[in-house]
């Protein structure tokens, strides 16, 4: 489980977390759902040991990790995709999976990312800041599955996406759940999200103010009032 | 010029350039390799570079080892230490200011110089080569092999390492932390261990090309130390990031170097200029290049400087008791006033440094300069063309202005850190090329500087420099409290700021610069007349580096900083009987201004991401977010908590409808 209690955090002297709890139990789905400026991608950085939060606890099955960086948090089986393009513009398709391999069998790897993203096997020479949006955002949700994390954090990856581009994502999120591996998804697309999702957290003015299975969700209203729109 | 040259004529000094460039291209290449992978530059590479040579000195002369060991220790055992500390150093600093990183590494390359020149004396030692100077003709030129073997290991060093950083896993990781050092971090590789590497690697270059040029450049402190000056004359080839046009840079500035010895040895008047060439470069560089092509790298905090430890009131009171005890010492001196009388020159000197660096932000390196040039203009103005002595003390400082213009103008609209290299560049190029010309002291280097009719003693000139002292202080507090130093305060350091507000932000601070230039040629002027003679001897480009140590580490003081720097470095030696403490003293100025740059950096960096200034509003007691129930998924379910404040919170943006729109648009 990957367990986040009673985190507070923020940058410089603004708050942007209050007390914040979140847990992301093994081979489950969970949506996180809230208004621009509600602090997901806050909560994400600090889920994946981007930022330190400023009290609570942050663990992985069970382990204490709070205060320790990204890097061994990415070891401990934590991939956290981020908002915006989650590559590394200057390096080549195969290069960031290199990366992303983490000193693992490159060649595996390649071959595990074009699997789910077959085509990338067309573009590995190629430098990653040169690919459409949507490939490379397939190459930064490739890390998810080339890692084989336990949990994966992924922030808003469908957002600026072709229609097609959403359904092919999507996909492969069902297809990364089905592999057994957690997901803890903040998505626009909040009627996708919550098809996939075993549980919801709401989140407003960095708290979370509802937390439960979609099925307790009175959608309509609540989405509405939390996020102000219809599904 | 003398009719044609010739290809041949000029073939022995491409040779010659290019096998000493060689060496200056392994040398940037590991400057920029830190620099882009840490978003530190660091002004103490060549300090790294005259370390192995001295550590390789010290073995293999004063002690007798054979050369391969001592070789070995001074090339493979020594950079490792150097790295660990240099990544220790710049992991702190990352999230200071600019102006914090580039105190940092000058106090470090302070540290490393003046111990040396402590330990080993500043006279150019014999080199022990280990090398054949046999020489060797290649394309009809006699070239020793110690140098062609120099330049051939340079350039596998420079070739293996391009391989390594486009082919191996490492070199990818490398290149991974340029981009997005998080992204690395989120991929499980860790950006510092990442970044040891690399600096690992730069320290091994600065180490080889230390080792390699010292046989030609001879054992010594300063000359080694600035092989950082043609490092980053290299470096601006490759605009500070291309390691391939870096190591050409190398090249092009170890010939353009040769042929400028040709052309020079006819002319007394530019023989320095040699040596200036990468300062050169970097300045036609600057001037050509547009800001986009030489960004920045690295993040720093908009944040200033942390709290001074004086307040404004007590600031003041000290300001005034100062003013009364200095008017006072020469009552108390006796022989020891010239001593006082030359720190109120300082006093002077440090509050236009102080203007710059810690009101705008700007670190100037020509200051001493600067205050060279007030010198000299104001002997020429007054011995030689009978100027008035008042008169020609402010005209000093009048011409003060334009020579730093010249190159802040390029620098400032790029950023601090380019400021700092032109400025450093200048001061070199001022004291090697034009020091020695008629233009400033001539060759035998000292000129005639009288003090005003009515007040030739010690003791009324002492009152005469009081005045000025207090009076530009004055200024400089005054222009630091008006609305041009709050706007520079205001956007000292923020690269965005600077953009979006453009060139307004640009013009004022070249006016600060214009300012604080003045006031250093009025100092020099003034120095010049207190010592009754014009000399550049005080005002070596190391001196700049000095002054700056020193006044980062009083600036906690505000106002009174300049006062106390003025005592540190003009009125404390002069009561050290012991030489050798005297000598280190810079060694403590250096240390001084690290701690307090690693300081700042630390304090900015807790601001950053530290303790929440709004504890207190936070509503006490809203757990909402708390779990009920036992541990397992059904621990997820919540109660809907607050439903009273959902009712209150103001009603959200639409989500999946600009998601939606959003989608549609790409
Ligand atoms: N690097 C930063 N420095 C300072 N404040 C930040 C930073 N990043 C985010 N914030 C602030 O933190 C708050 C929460 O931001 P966050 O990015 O976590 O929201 P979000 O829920 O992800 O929003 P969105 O849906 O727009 O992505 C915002 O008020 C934002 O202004
Ligand atoms: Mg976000």
């Amino acid at each position: 489980m990957l367990q986040l209690d009673g985190i507070s955090a923020g940058y410089g002297g603004a708050r942007v977390l209050r007390d914040v709890s979140l847990w992301l139990p093994p081979k489950s789905v969970v949506a996180l759902l809230g208004t621009n400026g509600a602090g997901k991608t806050t909560l994400l950085r600090v889920a994946s040991g981007l930022l330190a939060p400023t009290s609570g606890r942050l663990s992985v099955d069970g382990e204490d990790l709070t205060g320790k960086r990204a890097h061994t948090l990415a070891r401990s089986g934590v991939c956290h995709v981020p908002e915006g393009r989650g590559v590394f513009p200057t390096l080549t398709v195969k290069e960031n999976i290199l990366i992303q391999a983490a000193g693992g069998d490159v060649g595996e790897a390649v071959e595990r990312a074009v699997s789910v993203f077959p085509v990338l096997g067309q573009k590995l020479g190629q430098l990653a800041g040169s690919l459409s949006g949507g490939q490379q955002q397939m190459l930064a949700l490739a890390h998810a599955y080339v890692t084989e994390a336990d949990y994966v954090l992924l922030d808003e990856v469908s957002m600026g996406l072709a229609p097609v581009v959403v359904d092919e994502i999507f996909e492969f999120l069902g297809r990364l759940a089905d592999d057994g591996r957690a997901l803890l998804l903040v998505e626009q697309y909040v009627s996708r999200a919550l098809e996939l999702a075993d549980y919801v957290y709401l989140m407003n003015r960095g708290r979370i103010e509802f937390a439960g299975e979609p099925g307790e969700l009175d959608s309509d209203r609540l989405v509405a009032q939390y996020l102000g729109a219809h599904t | 010029m003398r009719g044609v040259c010739t290809v041949n004529d000029l073939l022995p000094f491409l040779v010659v350039g290019v096998t000493t460039g060689s060496v200056y291209g392994l040398a940037a290449m590991g400057l920029v390799l830190t620099y882009k992978t840490s978003g530190i530059f660091n002004f103490a590479h060549g300090s790294i570079a005259a370390v192995s040579a001295f550590v390789y000195y010290d073995l293999r002369t004063l002690r007798g080892l054979p050369w391969p060991v001592a070789l070995g220790v001074a090339v493979i055992v020594v950079p490792p230490l150097i790295a660990l500390l240099m990544e220790r150093v710049t992991r702190s600093l990352a999230a200071g200011t600019v102006a914090t990183k580039i105190v940092a590494t000058i106090g470090l390359q302070l540290i490393v110089m003046s111990a040396l020149l402590a330990g080993y004396g500043g006279a150019a030692l014999d080199f022990p080569g280990f090398l054949p100077t046999r020489t060797v003709t290649v394309i009809g030129v006699n070239v020793g092999i110690d140098q062609l073997t120099s330049a051939i290991v340079a350039a596998a060093c420079a070739l293996g390492f391009f391989a390594f950083f486009r082919l191996s896993a490492m070199g990818v990781r490398m290149r991974a932390v340029v981009d997005n050092p998080d992204l690395l971090e989120l991929s499980g590789t860790s950006a510092f261990a990442v970044r040891s590497r690399a600096w690992l690697i730069g320290c091994w270059f600065a180490a080889a090309s230390g080792v390699l040029l010292a046989p030609q450049l001879g054992l010594d402190v300063l000359l080694l130390t600035l092989l950082v000056v043609q490092a980053y004359g290299a470096a601006a080839v490759g605009l500070f990031s291309s390691l391939p046009l870096t190591y050409a840079g190398g090249l092009l500035i170890g010939v353009l170097a040769a042929l400028a010895t040709k052309w020079v040895s006819h002319s007394e008047t530019f023989a320095g200029l040699p040596p200036a060439m990468p300062f050169v470069v970097l300045f036609a560089v600057l001037l050509l290049v547009g800001r986009g092509r030489l960004a920045e790298i690295g993040g720093h905090r908009p944040a200033p400087a942390s709290k001074p430890l004086m307040s404004r009131a007590s600031a003041r009171i000290t300001a005034v008791v100062a003013v009364l005890l200095a008017a006072g010492v020469p009552l108390v001196a006796a022989s020891k006033l010239p001593v006082y009388s030359s720190a109120l020159v300082f006093v002077l000197i440090f509050a236009s440094l102080h203007l710059l660096v810690r009101t705008s932000g700007q670190v100037s390196l020509a200051h001493a300069a600067l205050v060279a040039v007030g010198s000299s203009t104001f002997s020429h103005l007054v011995v030689g063309a009978g100027l008035p002595w008042l008169l020609a003390v402010l005209l000093a400082g009048v011409v003060a202005v334009p020579v730093g213009m010249l190159v802040a103008i390029p620098a400032i609209r790029l950023s601090g850190l380019y400021l700092a290299l032109a400025t450093f560049g200048l001061g070199l190029l001022l004291e090697r090329a034009v020091y020695g010309t008629s233009w400033m002291f001539g060759a035998t280097n000292t000129l005639p500087a009288p003090r005003p009719a009515l007040f030739e003693s010690d003791e009324a000139f002492y009152y005469v420099l009081l005045a000025f002292a207090v009076a530009g202080s004055l200024l400089i507090a005054l222009v630091g409290r008006s609305r041009l130093g709050r706007l520079l305060r205001a956007m000292a350091d923020s690269p965005t700021t600077l953009s979006t507000l453009g060139l307004g932000v640009n013009v004022t601070r070249v006016t600060v610069f214009a300012i604080s230039a003045f006031v250093a040629g009025v100092a020099g002027a003034l120095y010049a007349s207190q010592g009754r003679s014009a000399t550049g001897a005080p005002f070596l480009s190391y001196t700049s580096l000095t002054w700056l140590t020193v006044l980062v580490l009083c600036a906690g003081l505000r106002a009174a900083g300049p006062s106390l720097a003025a005592v540190l470095v003009a009125v404390v030696p002069a009561y050290l009987t012991d030489g050798t403490l005297a000598q280190a003293l810079p060694v403590l100025f250096g240390f001084g201004a690290l701690l307090v740059a690693l300081y700042e950096a630390r304090a900015a960096k807790r601001r950053g991401s530290g303790q929440p200034l709004d504890e207190l509003d936070a509503p006490q007691g809203s757990r909402s977010g708390e779990r009920l129930g036992v541990p397992g998924p059904a621990a997820q379910r919540l109660t809907v908590a607050r439903r009273a404040r959902v009712a209150r919170s103001a009603p959200a943006r639409v989500r999946v409808g600009t998601g939606l729109a959003k989608g549609a648009t790409r």
